[in-house]
């Protein structure tokens, strides 16, 4: 239950409830205060009394009363007193429309005396109630005499005037409760019913922002969340630069605030008028809201300062100014180098002009001097980096070619390009340990060989010798003699092992010296074919050889091509199948002079010409004929040792080689 | 005649027995020693005619051994080494080694080496040349008597075998390609490439030396041609 709850208030749709809630709640607080503030001249009053409308109407009847009962009194005494005809038609004019008012004065009650004749004047039914009691009863009552008056409603200062220094007394006052018929009984149920609405005003608006701000703070909460302690997902809107956001809000606000304030100054509250605001709020409401939403969620996410553009800014500055001014990948200071340069150059040459213009002729011969010299001196520095340059380029070509030991003098760069020189410089170095520390392991390997071998042959001479003199025993047992046969066999095979073994060491590894000289390629096969005439006969095969019309002189090492043909050849001998041909063709193309060796297996060759170069690998994998297995290995070294180019290929059973080596230039 | 002496010094005694066998076999009486320094005192104790002297031996190597013994005595030292290399063949020849042969070695084709260099040593100084007679080491051809010997052997040769080796014998140390040998051989032009001399030298190598995978006197010089080795 807790949970569900829980993934409830998290839901989306409680959080839209609570952005309409927010928005109604909004409207309702704005449109409440603004209620208030319209009222805010009733509302703020303890009494109706104390309205404007209300004292106004007071002293008006107030003024009439004494008007009519002090200075106009009746008919007679205008007649008698008038100065001029016009006066008294004045005077009897406003004294009939005060008579005329005085019906009206439902709920105003006073009460004149004069003192000295004892005279009284009131509109209270005095044989009833005590008028001057009555009165003094009354909330607003007045007293005003010559001299004072009691009251918190101001006189006027027609008032004081009739009554000024006269024996008059007023009473005056508004007998409560009010009775319909007048100007006090409307304005007083006016005055009732804007407290009324003040008061209700007032807790709608209480309520709404109450209910807007506890919406707004759950919605401050749950902002980013989809669920209690879950992550913090960002919104679209989210990735918009956070202090861009505020400007644009900020922008917003104020325009909207424009537009509500010129709506409603122009015009009085009318229905569309009040329509577009609360359009115009609502669309505030929710950028706003948005807004601070999109805050909270950076603020939980930390991301609030590093999302900003500033940052943004300045983070980039800092780290375009490290690169610029630490590193050393680019300098800026070459591109504020180009601009002053163009900079001095320019003004150089206005000055010129300006001398020229100026027919001031030393001085713009000294000009045009100061220009060139500075060109130049430009020229030079510019060409002197570019030498730099091209020497570091040509650097890094040759040590890529693999001359490890090209020199790379970085003393006489400029100080940009010297870095990188030394740079380039260190990476030769680094390689040259590298591949140094690959030649001694390679070295250190054919040593090893190279020892144990010597240590191998001493006790392998023995065996010989004595295998030798065993043979030369008279052995009785003829199975015996047959062991000692196979012993010697061994012993020899084992003792071609060793040999062949040193050797593949020493040519794989590079540690062959090879002597280039001319060598005739014909010369070469006839010799060795020579050397194998008998051994092809006893191996029963036809040997072809196909010539070329002209010589084909290689640049070689005559001892290392005579090991290649004799690894070959012997293996020709001992895999061919009997009765087969055997074709030697010598090419020459392509400045390579080549021998092909082509011969039938005797046995199938289930096996890749990769792997049958490898040492210790033979086609027939049985190990069982003579040979260690290497002579492939040794021919391929040997080949490449000399420039050349090695290549066996296999089709079915016929196997074929082909070495190749360049053709001898002469220089 | 007098039993001529051999010094036989290497630090492996099973070697040393062996080639005592072998030696005393061709009728040799024999000297035992296991390091140089027991080869140079068995030299002063003994009269010794020929020397098989290892290399890699403690107290003192082979090769410190062959410069004093040349400091006073031109007997012939045949150096029998594990090391096979062209450079340590090179350095015991011209410390004043005659001869240099790797190990494991053929006992026979060692003793062969022996008596060839005995012969020369005991006898061929004594030996007065007559005219037309080339000589190159122990290989003599008697153009009078059209004879080839080495180490005072008579060699058999055939017709155009004989007449190979006058060729080269008459330029020694010249190379000379398989055409030109036909051409001057034969006498007739050569059209096309062929194996026959290869092969005749080839045979000649058989008869006239000790180990023909490693001629001393006829050599191959590899895709150039042939040349007898002028000593």
């Amino acid at each position: 239950m807790d949970i569900k709850s829980r993934n409830i208030s998290y839901s989306s749709g409680v959080k839209l409830l609570a952005i309409i809630i927010v928005w109604l709640g909004f409207l309702g607080t704005i449109g409440g205060c603004l209620f208030l503030l319209q009222n805010h001249g009733i509302a703020s009053l303890s009494s109706y009394t104390e309205t404007y409308s209300f004292q106004s109407n007071f002293s008006r009847l107030l003024y009439n009363t004494v008007e009519y009962h002090v200075a106009l009194k009746s008919e007679d005494n205008i007649k008698d007193s008038a100065e001029d005809p016009q006066t008294e038609a004045e005077n009897l004019q406003r004294l009939h429309r005060i008579e005329n008012r005085f019906p009206t004065m439902v709920n105003f009650v006073y009460y004149v005396q004069n003192t000295e004749t004892g005279e009284t004047w009131t509109n209270i039914n005095s044989e009833t109630t005590d008028p001057i009691q009555f009165i003094q009863k009354q909330p607003a009552a007045a007293f005003f005499n010559g001299w004072t008056s009691d009251s918190s409603i101001p006189i006027t200062e027609n008032v004081a005037d009739m009554l000024a220094g006269g024996p008059i007394e007023i009473y005056a006052a508004v007998a409560e409760p009010l009775q319909p018929g007048d100007v006090f009984y409307d304005d007083y149920m006016d005055y009732t019913q804007a407290q009324s609405d003040t008061n209700l005003a007032s807790i709608l608006t209480i309520l709404s922002f109450f209910l807007m701000a506890a919406a707004f703070i759950y919605l401050i909460y749950v902002a980013g969340r989809r669920e209690a302690d879950g992550e913090i997902v960002p919104a679209l809107i989210d990735r918009m630069y956070s202090d861009v956001h505020t400007i644009l809000v900020f922008i917003a606000a104020f325009l909207s605030l424009l537009m509500v304030g010129s709506l409603s100054f122009n015009t009085s509250a009318d229905l569309p008028i009040l329509i577009a605001i609360a359009v115009i709020l609502s669309l505030d409401i929710f950028i706003g809201l948005s807004y601070v939403l999109s805050m909270a969620r950076q603020i939980k996410t930390g991301q609030i300062i590093t999302n900003t553009l500033i940052y943004k800014v300045i983070a980039g500055t800092n780290a375009f100014m490290r690169l610029a001014f630490q590193g050393k990948v680019f300098k800026i200071w070459i591109l504020l180098f180009l601009l002053g340069y163009a900079l001095i150059n320019g003004l150089l040459f206005m000055v010129c002009r300006e001398v020229y213009y100026g027919h001031v002729n030393g001085l713009y011969v000294l000009s045009i001097l100061i220009l060139l010299g500075f060109d130049a001196g430009m020229l030079y520095l510019t060409a002197k980096s570019l030498a730099a340059l091209a020497k570091i380029m040509e650097a890094a070509k040759q040590i890529s070619a693999g001359n490890l030991d090209y020199p790379l003098d970085s003393s006489l760069m400029p100080v940009s390009f010297a870095s990188f020189a030394e740079d380039i410089s260190s990476l030769q170095g680094g390689l040259k340990h590298a591949v140094d520390i690959a030649l001694k392991g390679e070295r250190m390997k054919t040593d090893l060989i190279t020892n144990v071998s010597h240590d191998l042959k001493t006790p392998l001479t023995s065996i010989v010798n004595y295998v030798d003199l065993l043979q030369k025993e008279n052995l009785e047992n003829e199975t015996a003699a047959e062991y000692v046969n196979i012993l010697e066999e061994k012993a020899y095979r084992m003792k071609q092992l060793i040999e062949d073994l040193v050797e593949a060491s020493k040519a794989s590894s590079g540690n062959l010296a090879a002597a280039g000289e001319k060598v005739n390629l014909q010369e070469l096969i006839m010799q060795a074919c020579g050397e194998y005439a008998e051994k092809i006969q006893q191996a029963q095969l036809d040997l072809h050889v196909q010539n070329t019309d002209e010589a084909v002189v290689i640049w070689a090492d005559g001892k290392h091509m005579w090991r290649i043909a004799e690894n070959l050849l012997s293996n020709v001998i001992k895999y061919s199948m009997p009765h087969s041909r055997v074709y030697i063709d010598i090419a020459s193309d392509n400045g390579y002079g080549s021998f092909t060796i082509k011969n039938m297996s005797a046995f199938p060759l289930n096996i890749s010409p990769e792997q049958l170069t490898e040492r210790f690998v033979r086609g027939d994998e049985s190990r069982s004929t003579d040979g260690s297995g290497l002579g492939l290995s040794i021919a391929q070294s040997l080949t490449g040792l000399q420039g050349g180019e090695f290549q066996l290929e296999i089709d079915g059973d016929l196997f074929k080689v082909t070495v190749a080596l360049p053709l001898w230039a002469e220089e | 005649m007098e039993k001529l002496n051999v010094l036989v010094c290497d630090d492996d005694t099973a070697i040393v027995d062996a080639l005592e066998i072998y030696l005393k076999q061709e009728g040799y009486g024999v000297t035992k020693a296991y390091t140089g320094s027991q080869a140079l005192q068995a030299l002063t104790e003994h009269e010794i005619h020929l020397i098989l002297l290892d290399i890699m031996m403690p107290e003192m190597d082979g090769l410190s051994a062959t410069i004093r013994i040349r400091e006073d005595r031109n007997i012939p030292i045949i150096i029998i080494s594990a090391k096979s290399e062209d450079t340590d063949k090179i350095a015991g020849l011209n410390f004043g080694a005659d001869d240099y042969v790797t190990k494991p070695f053929n006992p026979l084709e060692l003793m062969a080496r022996v008596k060839s260099q005995m012969r020369r040593y005991t006898a061929l100084g004594s030996i007065a040349l007559k005219n037309g007679i080339l000589k190159t080491g122990g290989l003599e051809l008697d153009r009078e008597g059209k004879e080839v010997r080495v180490d005072g052997e008579i060699i058999r040769l055939t017709p155009i075998e004989y007449g190979i080796v006058v060729f080269l014998m008459e330029h020694l140390g010249h190379v000379f390609s398989i055409a030109q040998i036909y051409e001057q051989v034969w006498n007739e032009p050569s059209y096309s490439a062929e194996n026959t001399v290869a092969v005749h030298i080839r045979r000649i190598r058989e008869k006239i030396e000790i180990n023909p995978g490693e001629p001393k006197y006829l050599k191959v010089v590899w895709g150039i041609g042939y040349k007898i080795e002028k000593y």
